[in-house]
């Protein structure tokens, strides 16, 4: 072990960084997001993994660096350097490590439950009620929807989904919106979500209710094909799901 | 071969140490029903309960735990005639503990049937620590006729201490079961 | 009084002690089938309802199970004042007997547990069948969700009992210098105790089997088939077993150290498990209680999660995952412990920063009790609950990053020998690198809304527990190898077999990743059709893991039956194991050891961490 492994393995740290920050920076493996907070989602869990790329390459690099550089063909004849530890190593990583914790403890940590706070306002209220194994909405005014299998959704609209269950815990899930909330017997749940372009189920297969906790056999069909719809075409849709 | 095992080891140190730790784990399991009373119905309380037998038993529990405790002195001096006595008089007061909480029960059972909520926390926890009691009477039923067949001495009472301690830990969860159910 | 002082009943036939354990316990489970039925009588129920009948016959058989198969003879005779009158056996019988040795015992968890780990294997093969395109393929989506559960709750088991069970046990006592462990009979009960517990879950199948997943989440399990009742049996079974367990682990390390084994001194192995047991023995009571409650709604008309009657099915979820997030690291850190000293002693350089990783593998004990509730951030919790877990969950990054400081500053600069256990420790280092920076995703409630219940959960929960977990199992079988049989295994085959497992496990569980983020939720038969393609890959790779093993089991058993013979100390390692002969005699050393020294002083000129009573010294 000289300087020259530390500064080689460096270089290879920073070379591999870029290489990866590059890739997960540009990368688009996201789903479909359908409003503001689902892309500030995706943006937290880009930067979450801009944080991680450092640490994970850096991890790779002298677990790999060691493994070619530092083996020995056979049993080794000798043993390596009697270092037990290394203060400003130690306390460097340990700096480290709390300085990136805090980072993402606040941001997005905290930072994204502040934005959770805000996101709570609301122009609609939906009743989401859940059993095995639909999903039954009321919109404000009209009566239950039962067991839907379709769904509009106006544009632009700020809606309050208060969620609950009927028989087992479901988990009301709409994959583009980035937002999910438990459906629990005896409990209200609210979740906020603001719709904005007009998107449908048929374009994207997220643009859908999905139940996401296990509830029994009808469980991962139990889902709704959602479509945003501009505000007149909405209305005319409620209003025949009223008659009919 | 069993002089490399215990070599410098106190195996009563062993026992006692175990016997903490046991102790504190079934305290975890109390803790869980304990919790879940407060969480389900937090300072709610139905009228029906019957404090007066509440108190009267849970005297007649501390009086059985002083018994045990003067048992275990009474070996501890070498006087197994004594022992024997609060041994029984231990047992005895445990036994009625019982009964006082069977008749608890059907009461119970006509005020607050287990689909009750109330039911639910009160026929769980109080079930629970009379299985805990059960156990308990047993190992003292057992420290008792072991004493009658002439075991234990002032030097090897290890039995004893351990079933004593365990009456005690009995009879401290009910110093707070008790107040959970009746009081709160 | 010792257990060693127990005699023999050498004309035993090898499967006697199992025939009598399963006549009394079948003798057990009518006295309290039929004590059940008569109550329900009387008190004018229907009589033989399949649940309490089980339930009142289940605690019966095994207290017989278990006076048959050995408590009896070795313990209550002696309680009664009865002659005791058995001995150790020696040959491969002794592996069918209530035995006490602590090598004994970690071998038939070991094997035990590994069978239950093909098992559930076997089962995620199925799985990623069905996976094999969005719609059906195998299974209705009812037997999907039973594979499904069945699958997860025999690998919790297999990762909560398989490092801890079979290399606690078998090494453990050997490593700090002591005969056996605490309470010898404890253990074998332990032991004795863990075996009914595959049973159960196999006798699911004739009760219907269940569907609620190994998290068996209230009202889903109390109202579901009737298999659920012995699932809950299982778990409290097994809990009971691991807090037995931890309670010997505990005061054996506490007590039994060999002279000179400071605590500073203790192998980091030995660390791992001892800390780990202080979470067993008290969190474990948590999941029996939330079992009993399950059990007491079911059965006894109780309603401590039904809404309808004033319950919350919340309550069940604080309580189940207050004992199943210490559980987790009961799971991860044996292997991740085993890592380390295999690293240590493969780099042929002091564990660095012992104390630092110490002092991690602690805080991360503490710290798990207070970060139960991110596995439920989407269950409706306040602002101030989702602000205290964000908080507490991100604080354990730091003691977690400790250990990955051990792991690398040990092998920079040091002499490394590449043999198959110095693979897997180093690969235990890699998956859990991923297993943990992914769970950031998760702990941080902003991104986890999207995350919870998806695969992406899916595959962090596999590149952690299995990553570390079952990967430090793997180490540990290779490293200890040539210690327990006496025999050396074949370094191809077992190379082969590594660099098999490692790929096919990551080829799995990585696609899963983008498919949990991209919309496919957990526990499902189906899915959308436009997630197949990566579902194949990881189906591919599955198969492709699943292979793998054969490897292993062809080379392990090869090697036992007639690998070469293997001397002490094949790998010059320094803790106490390695300085008794392969295999070890009973009560391990032929005179007691003292410890002079550090366990990881390798590089120092004539550094010694232990010596035997009137032997030369063996440092190395
Ligand atoms: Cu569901
Ligand atoms: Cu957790």
């Amino acid at each position: 072990m000289k300087p020259r492994d530390a500064y080689a393995a460096f270089v290879i740290w920073v070379v591999l960084t870029a290489l990866g920050e590059a890739f997960v920076l540009r990368a688009n493996i996201y789903p479909l997001a359908g409003n503001e907070f689902a892309r500030d989602v995706d943006d937290a869990f880009r930067l979450l993994m801009a944080l991680a790329v450092p640490v994970f390459t850096f991890v790779v690099t002298v677990l790999v660096y060691s493994l070619l550089r530092f083996r020995r063909n056979g049993e080794p004849a000798e043993d390596g350097p009697p270092i037990h530890s290394h203060r400003g190593a130690v306390w460097g990583w340990f700096a480290v490590t709390s300085g990136l914790t805090l980072l993402v403890m606040v941001h997005p940590g905290f930072t994204g439950l502040l934005e959770l706070r805000e996101s709570r306002h609301q122009e609609m209220v939906v009743a989401v009620q859940a059993a095995q194994w639909s999903w039954n909405f009321t919109f404000p005014g009209r009566s239950e929807l039962e067991k839907v299998k379709d769904l509009k959704l106006p544009t632009d609209t700020k809606i309050r989904f208060d969620v609950t269950s009927r028989d087992v815990v479901h988990s009301f899930w709409l994959p583009m919106y980035r937002m999910k909330i438990d459906a629990v017997p005896g409990r209200v749940n609210s979740v906020y979500v603001a719709t904005e372009e007009a998107v449908s189920y048929g374009e994207n297969v997220n643009v859908r209710v999905q139940c996401a906790e296990l509830c029994g056999t009808g469980h991962p069909r139990m889902q709704v094909r959602v479509e945003v719809v501009e505000r007149p075409e909405f209305d005319a849709w409620l209003a025949e799901q009223e008659a009919g | 071969m069993a002089a490399i095992t215990h070599t410098g080891h106190d195996s009563r140190a062993i026992n006692s140490m175990g016997l903490w730790l046991f102790i504190a784990s079934e305290f975890a399991l109390f803790s869980a029903f304990i919790f879940a009373r407060y969480y389900l119905t937090g300072r709610d309380q139905p009228e029906e309960l019957n404090i007066g037998l509440g108190y009267a038993i849970t005297v007649v529990l501390l009086s059985s735990s002083v018994c045990a405790y003067l048992a275990e002195q009474a070996i501890a001096r070498g006087d197994r005639r004594r022992f024997l006595r609060f041994t029984l008089a231990a047992i005895v007061l445990g036994t009625l503990f019982l009964v006082g909480v069977g008749l608890e029960w059907r009461e119970a059972a006509h005020s607050f049937p287990p689909p009750d909520l109330y039911g639910t926390v009160f026929f769980s926890l109080t079930g629970l620590h009379a299985s805990h009691m059960v156990t308990g009477l047993l190992a003292l039923l057992f420290i008792w006729v072991q004493g009658r067949r002439g075991r234990f001495d002032a030097e090897a009472h290890w039995g004893v201490t351990g079933v004593v301690r365990y009456w005690h830990f009995v009879d401290l969860v009910w110093l707070i079961v008790f107040p959970t159910l009746y009081l709160v | 009084m010792a257990a060693t002082a127990l005699i023999a009943r050498t004309r035993d036939w090898a499967f006697g002690p199992i025939l009598r354990g399963l006549l009394t316990g079948l003798v057990g489970f009518s006295l309290g089938a039929g004590f059940t039925a008569g109550v329900r009588a009387l008190a004018g129920a229907d009589a033989i309802a399949f649940g309490p009948v089980i339930f009142g016959g289940y605690w019966f058989g095994l207290a017989g199970w278990l006076l048959g198969v050995g408590v009896w003879r070795t313990w209550a005779r002696e309680w009664l004042g009865m002659p005791v009158d058995w001995t150790m056996r020696n040959g491969w019988q002794r592996y069918f007997d209530f035995t006490t040795d602590h090598k004994v015992i970690g071998v038939q968890y070991l094997v035990t547990f590994l069978g239950m780990f093909f098992l559930a294997g076997l089962l995620a093969m199925l799985m990623r069948i069905e996976h094999l395109t969005g719609g059906q393929v195998l299974f209705s989506p009812s037997q999907y969700n039973y594979v499904m559960s069945l699958h997860g709750i025999t690998m919790i088991f297999v990762a909560v009992a398989a490092v801890i069970g079979g290399f606690g046990n078998y090494a453990v006592p050997i490593m700090i210098g002591a005969a056996d462990m605490a309470y010898p009979r404890l253990n074998a009960l332990s032991y004795w105790l863990a075996a009914p517990v595959p049973v159960l879950l196999l006798a699911t199948f004739f009760a219907g089997g269940f569907d609620a997943g190994w998290t068996s989440y209230p009202p889903l399990a109390v109202e579901n088939r009737d298999g659920q009742i012995l699932f809950n049996l299982a778990f409290i079974t097994l809990g009971l077993s691991s807090i037995a367990g931890s309670i010997n682990f505990i005061v054996t390390v506490t007590k039994l150290r060999a002279r000179g084994l400071s605590f500073g001194r203790l192998p980091i192995f030995v660390w791992g498990v001892f800390a780990m047991s202080l979470l067993g023995f008290f969190f474990t009571q948590y999941v029996a209680a939330a079992m009993m409650m399950t059990l007491l709604d079911r059965l006894f008309g109780m309603v401590f999660f039904d809404a309808a009657g004033g319950g919350d099915p919340l309550l069940y979820q604080h309580i189940f995952w207050f004992y199943s997030h210490p559980a987790v690291y009961i799971m991860g850190i044996p292997g991740l412990a085993l890592a380390l000293e295999v690293i240590t002693h493969f780099s042929r350089k002091p564990l660095f920063a012992y104390r630092w990783v110490v002092g991690g593998i602690l805080a991360i004990t503490a710290l798990s009790a207070v970060v139960w509730a991110h596995h439920m951030f989407t269950a409706g919790l306040s602002d101030i609950e989702l602000f205290f877990f964000v908080t507490t969950t991100e604080l354990i990054s730091i003691p977690t990053g400790l250990i990955f400081l051990g792991a690398l500053g040990t092998i920079w600069g040091g002499r490394l020998w590449l043999r198959t256990p110095m693979l897997f420790a180093l690969a235990v280092i890699f998956n859990f690198l991923i297993g943990g920076l992914t769970g950031i995703f998760l702990a941080d409630v902003f991104t986890d809304i999207h995350l919870q219940d998806t695969f992406f959960v899916v595959a962090h929960f596999h590149y952690t527990i299995v990553g570390a977990g079952i990967f430090g199992l793997f180490a540990g079988i290779y490293y200890w190898f040539p210690k327990i049989t006496g025999r050396s295994y074949s370094e191809f085959w077992a190379k082969l077999h590594f660099w098999w497992m490692f790929l096919g496990f990551n080829m799995t569980f990585l696609p899963m990743f983008w498919l949990g983020l991209n919309g496919m939720n957990r526990r499902v038969a189906s899915y959308p059709s436009d997630l197949e393609a990566l579902n194949v890959v990881a189906s591919l790779g599955g198969f492709f893991l699943g292979a793998g093993f054969l490897v292993f089991l062809a080379n392990i058993v090869v090697s036992w039956v007639r690998g070469p013979a293997a001397s002490a100390n094949p790998w010059r390692a320094r803790t106490l194991e390695w300085h008794t002969s392969s295999p070890p005699p009973v009560e391990n050393f032929e005179s007691e050891p003292e410890v002079v020294g550090h366990p990881y002083d390798y590089g120092t000129p004539g550094a010694v961490h232990a010596m035997l009573a009137g032997a030369e010294e063996e440092g190395g």
